[in-house]
Order: C-alpha cells, then sequence, then structure tokens
C-alpha cells in the first residue's frame, strides 16, 4: 500500500511529499516527489543584475542563505574576473560559520522535537537567536541578508561588533554541553536514533551523498579543508566524522561541527581585530559596482568591451557540498546560473537509507537529513 | 581504481580517446574543462571514474545555447581533492546523450532535472520522468526560448521618456 507524508506532515520540515509503500509497519519503498517550492530561481537569474541575484541565493535555502549567497558571489567573481580583498574574504568565513551555527542550531531544535523531546528545541530557538542578532546587527537582517557583493561584502563590521560575538561563542559552548545532556543523556534519544537509517561510506560515494551524512559514515571530506575557498586555507580546525553512518552518527557530526565553528569564528574575529581594511574591491567596473546597473545606452557603452568567462565554485553548506556554475556572456546579466543543492542529492538516496524500517522511523531518519526544501527545489 | 593516486591529469585519457576528447581546457580551481563527443560518453565517464579515480559525481547541469545545447558534468576526486569538468555539445534538434547512472548512481536526479528543465534526454536513464515540474508539463523552462518577460526592453522605454 503506498501512503503519502506529505506535503502536510510534521515530518516534512517543508513543503514536499515523500510517498512510501508499507507492508504493516515496514517500508518496502520511497519516492520522494519534489517541486513544490521550485521558484525558477535558475532561470528568473538569466534576466538579474549579478548582484540582484544576491537577493535570490538568501531564499534558495531560508536557513543559510549567507551560504548560498557566498556560492553565488564566488563564483560570479570568477566569471567576472574580479578578485574581493582579504578582510572581505575573512568576513565571508565569519559569516558562514556564524550561519552554519544557526543552520545546525536549527536542526538540533527541530530534530529533537521530532524524537519528542520538547525543551531541547526551546533552549535551541533561544541559543540560534543569538547568532541571528549578530548577523542582523552588520546584515540589518535575521533571515535574507542580501549583505554579499560581488567583490567583497556590502559593509563592514560596526564597532564593539567583536567583542558581542565573542561573549556568543562563550555562552554557546557551554550550551553545547547541555545540548548533549539533554539528547546522549536521554533513553528516548537512543531508542529512537541508534542505528537507524545507516548509509555506508561505499553506498554514500555511489549515491553522491555529501556533508555530515557523508561524515558520519567515516569519510572525511570536507570542501573547507579539501578544497579551501576565501580564508579556510588560513583558519585551524577538525573535519568532525563519526562512525556507523546512523542518526546518532550525523548528531554527533553536527554537534562536533559547531564547536569547530566556534574556533573558526574565534579565530576570524581575531584577525578581523588586527587587519582592518577595504571590504569591497576598488576596481571593480563601474556597471558592477553600482547597487543598480547603469541601463540604456550607458550600460551598454559601459560593459560592450567586458570580457566573457565561467565561473565555477564549490563550498561547504551547512548541508553538504553546493556547486555554482556561472556563465559571464558580457553583459549585465548571466546567461546561465546553475547551482547543485546537497540536499539534492541526499535526499535522491531516501530508499537506501529508509527501506526495511518501520513506519515510525521515519520522522527521526528524515530529521537527520536536515532537509531545507528551498534549495532542493530552487 | 589503479591510477588513482593524486596527481593524474585528465590528458592521461587523449592516448585512449584520441577521436573523442576534444579537447582539454584549462578552467582555475579544476583540473580543467575536458571536451568530449557524446558518442563516446559511457566509456569515458567509466575511464574518468576508474583509471583517474573521480569517484563522485557532484553535478549536471544544462545549458541552451539554443544552436547546440550543452550538459556539463562535475566530478570529484577525493586523491587527487580537485573537480574535473566534462562537457560535451549536442544538437539542439534531438539533444540526447548516454545517461550516467550506470557509472554513478548520483546522476539520476541530476538528469531528470536537466531533461525536464533543458529537454536534453538521457538515454537507458531508469527512471526519466518529471521531478521538480508537474507531470505531464509541456515546456522546458531554461530554454532561451521560454521568456520570462523582457526587464531590458521595459527599462530602456522609462528612461527614455
Amino acid at each position: 500500500m503506498w501512503i503519502n507524508m506529505g506535503p502536510q506532515h510534521p515530518m516534512t520540515h517543508g513543503l514536499w511529499n515523500l510517498r512510501v509503500r508499507i507492508d504493516g509497519e515496514l517500508i518496502l519503498d520511497v519516492d520522494p516527489e519534489m517541486g513544490y517550492l521550485h521558484r525558477g530561481i535558475e532561470k528568473i537569474s538569466e534576466d538579474r543584475h549579478y548582484n540582484e541575484i544576491i537577493t535570490l541565493m538568501d531564499r534558495t535555502c531560508y536557513v543559510a542563505g549567507m551560504a548560498w549567497e557566498t556560492l553565488f558571489v564566488l563564483g560570479a567573481e570568477q566569471a567576472l574576473h574580479v578578485t574581493p580583498p582579504e578582510r572581505a574574504e575573512w568576513i565571508r568565513v565569519l559569516s558562514e560559520e556564524i550561519q552554519r551555527l544557526g543552520s545546525h542550531i536549527m536542526w538540533y531544535a527541530a530534530f529533537v522535537q521530532d524524537l519528542g523531546l520538547m525543551s531541547p528545541f526551546l533552549y535551541g530557538m533561544r541559543d540560534r537567536d543569538l547568532l541571528l542578532d549578530l548577523l542582523q546587527s552588520y546584515t540589518g537582517a535575521r533571515m535574507t541578508y542580501e549583505y554579499n557583493r560581488v567583490g567583497g561584502v556590502r559593509n563592514d563590521l560596526p564597532s564593539g561588533f567583536t567583542d558581542r560575538a565573542r561573549k556568543v561563542c562563550d555562552w554557546l559552548e557551554d550550551r553545547f554541553r547541555e545540548y548533549d545532556a539533554l539528547c546522549l543523556g536521554s533513553a528516548i534519544f537512543h531508542k529512537r536514533c541508534d542505528g537507524l537509517g545507516v548509509l555506508k561510506a561505499a553506498d554514500c560515494v555511489r549515491l553522491g551523498v555529501t556533508g555530515p551524512m557523508l561524515r558520519s559514515a567515516g569519510v572525511k571530506r570536507d570542501l573547507r579543508k579539501d578544497r579551501p575557498y576565501s580564508a579556510y586555507d588560513r583558519v585551524d580546525f577538525d573535519v568532525a566524522v563519526a562512525e556507523g553512518g546512523d542518526v546518532t552518527g550525523r548528531y554527533l557530526v553536527r554537534m562536533e561541527e559547531m564547536r569547530q565553528s566556534v574556533r573558526i569564528v574565534r579565530q576570524a574575529l581575531d584577525w578581523l581585530d588586527r587587519n582592518p581594511g577595504p571590504c569591497l574591491a576598488e576596481n571593480l567596473p563601474r556597471w558592477l559596482g553600482a547597487p543598480y546597473a547603469p541601463v540604456g545606452r550607458e550600460g551598454y557603452l559601459l560593459r560592450r568591451n567586458y570580457p566573457k568567462g565561467l565561473g565555477f565554485s564549490a563550498i561547504e553548506e551547512p548541508h553538504g557540498e553546493a556547486l555554482a556554475y556561472v556563465v559571464n556572456e558580457g553583459v549585465e546579466h548571466p546567461y546561465r546560473v546553475k547551482l547543485k543543492s546537497p540536499i539534492f542529492v541526499n535526499l535522491s538516496a531516501a530508499k537506501e537509507y529508509l527501506v526495511g524500517y518501520r513506519v515510525a522511523d521515519i520522522p527521526p531518519i528524515m530529521g537527520s537529513v536536515d532537509i531545507c526544501v528551498g534549495e532542493v527545489d530552487r | 581504481m589503479t591510477g588513482a593516486a593524486s596527481g593524474v591529469g585528465p590528458d592521461r585519457l587523449l592516448a585512449r580517446f584520441p577521436q573523442g576528447i576534444l579537447g582539454i581546457d584549462p578552467f582555475p580551481g579544476t583540473a580543467g574543462r575536458l571536451r568530449f563527443d557524446p558518442a563516446i560518453a559511457l566509456e569515458l565517464f567509466r575511464e574518468v571514474r576508474d583509471t583517474l579515480g573521480y569517484t563522485h559525481l557532484a553535478m549536471v547541469a544544462g545549458i541552451d545555447w539554443v544552436q547546440t545545447r550543452e550538459v556539463l558534468y562535475a566530478v570529484w576526486s577525493d586523491a587527487g581533492r580537485r573537480y574535473l569538468l566534462l562537457s560535451a555539445q549536442l544538437p539542439a534538434d534531438h539533444p540526447h546523450i548516454e545517461s550516467a547512472t550506470a557509472v554513478w548512481p548520483s546522476a539520476n536526479w541530476h538528469e531528470r532535472e536537466a531533461w525536464e528543465l533543458v529537454d536534453i534526454s538521457f538515454d537507458h536513464h531508469p527512471d526519466l520522468r518529471n521531478l521538480l515540474l508537474p507531470t505531464g508539463y509541456q515546456f522546458h523552462p531554461l530554454l532561451r526560448s521560454f521568456k520570462l518577460h523582457e526587464p531590458e526592453e521595459l527599462e530602456v522605454k522609462v528612461r527614455d521618456v
């Protein structure tokens, strides 16, 4: 018998439908149905100025907008032959790690609630607010930042920011111990997570699964280490890995990643304290540097001799490996923007980690995948 | 996985496919962009995975160049720690290429997406049906012929008045 879990179901954490074929409680087959949130972001990008696309990137993944902004501007900078100043690269590292913390805590809050533990949800949301406050203090927004620019970032950090951020880091490090005590010390947690949704390393590689799901199977692949972008080659951190590839392993990987993110944030804050400077490239072409591109004849004259280019960028987004391919044909909007979402692939492997388990196991297993439908459907 | 050691460049395949590989362009940040003839697709994918060690297919992108249609694969090598881009130009009247699912099963959803959005059909794909668009949708939105609106003309008119 086929049943629909979704599009309106507490398990989905977004708008999608998991069709499940069951025999009693046993899962025989699954078929994820996507597309409820398809907004055609890649198509709309073909009609927009580069800096206007950043608005769309925030909406691609609504819990990790900063990561997607960074991904796109890295690709666009390569396509447009623009180099950002070093301070902008460090601010990007800082923003991305604050975003990773926010995304992982959001995941923690939603996932633990799926297991029936209510209090961690409230603690998680409380602590995430501090991170959003930090982001708001220098981007002006809590969710859709529009902060990155092709060639750097929009504005510098406000005064007193680094001290406030360090206080938040101290606070969070204490809270992580509480998180672990609430989950790893709970019998409910272990009964609902241990040994469930197993995806072994070989299967992860075969199916293209990346991010915490891959690292929970013991594969040490993290693009921040393996193919450093921005200033990640200058920060010191460890790649979090676990064994087993089950739901508990994914929990452990994300928890360790949060501790490492705090480490990176501290290093970035120290560097930014010591090295003032510009955070937006100064030699930007005029049509690119302006908040809105000059249009009509003026815009044409400015950009007519601009060289073509191709851009390819890859970042370790909170959910895994995200790629962008940007084609610049010498006009003020890209010819094509292709985005690859990590969850898109992690979800395509659903059959491998769901079949054989029970219907009641679906919420913890899908929760541990950390789904953000916005970036799957784009 | 014999030659999966780091540092194996894609030019190693030139002797194996003297006709099929049309060129290898440098592409900063990757091992290069390899242009190939779609006729050798499946054999090339096997060699890229087994000889060069690119075990992870990261992305399949379709690009509509109006006269032709490009399909672009990004593959990752854990040993070499870098990406390689594989690109093929397909005729626009019937763009089709062998599915990569036989070599990299992760190509499944990527190819479904490229099929419905850019109208590239993948031969021997196990499950080629709509993914992001409703079943039976008649259009391919990422083709250049699918127009949203004409913002440039609108803006020019407003400024000229």
